[in-house]
């Protein structure tokens, strides 16, 4: 069994953003850069509060910003 | 570096200064036989003064020569965000969870020595060790999971 993995698209929906800065979505979503460099390279999964609040910010669905790999969870 | 990290940093430096100056006298005293309750009651206020006012001054310093450089590096008056977040309060508690089993070990250990038969100021040192050793060890800890994520 290998670790559950959450992966995420918030790099590619930045860059159709206008390139919004990691600042700024961490200004928006009301965390730090740290928080949003840690969830961008998957070092950290967000509270599903937070993870709704990046949702919201982007106007997209939950699904469409973060994706669990249940397949990979359970091998 | 984030603000956490660098008060992080700073209680770290601080600590372990604390905790050197502690062992380095503590085994002067042992070697030179000059284990007597007046002296180890007088290091022993000294490290717990200088850990409060040290952490204080230190944090507060850090505050404001973190604030000058962030002021220099983005050459905007706008001041640096303090906000603290979930990662930071997750980071905190597992830190906090390092600290607490560390000082158990230490008071294990200080019961153990006065089962061994050893003097109330050994036992007594060792609490006080490892309350400093717990410090270092949960900095160490929050550390390091800053540079992993969590």
């Amino acid at each position: 069994m290998t670790k559950p993995h959450i992966r995420n698209n918030i790099r590619k929906l930045r860059f159709n953003h206008d390139e919004m800065t990691q600042e700024e979505l961490a200004e928006k979503a009301g965390v730090t850069r740290q928080t949003i460099i840690a969830i961008e390279s998957a070092k950290y999964s967000p509270s599903l509060e937070l993870a709704f609040k990046i949702a919201a910010v982007f106007d997209v669905p939950l699904d469409e910003v973060f994706t669990y790999e249940i397949q990979e969870a359970f091998e | 570096m984030s603000y956490q990290q660098r008060n992080v940093t700073v209680a770290l430096v601080t600590h372990l200064l604390i905790a050197a100056y502690f062992v380095i006298n503590w085994l002067t005293m042992y070697t030179t036989g000059g284990l007597v309750d007046k002296k180890v009651f007088g290091l022993w206020l000294t490290v717990i003064i200088a850990t409060i006012a040290v952490t204080i001054f230190g944090t507060i310093l850090a505050s404001i020569v973190g604030a000058i450089v962030h002021a220099v590096k983005t050459r905007s008056d706008k001041p640096e965000q303090f906000i603290e977040d979930e990662r930071d309060k997750l980071i905190d508690l597992k830190g906090t969870r390092v600290s607490y089993i560390t000082f158990s070990i230490g008071v294990g250990l200080a019961m153990l020595s006065f089962v061994l038969k050893q003097p109330a100021l050994i036992m007594f040192s060792i609490i006080i060790l490892f309350s400093l050793l717990a410090e270092i060890a949960g900095d160490i800890s929050k550390l390091v999971r800053y540079q992993k994520g969590v």
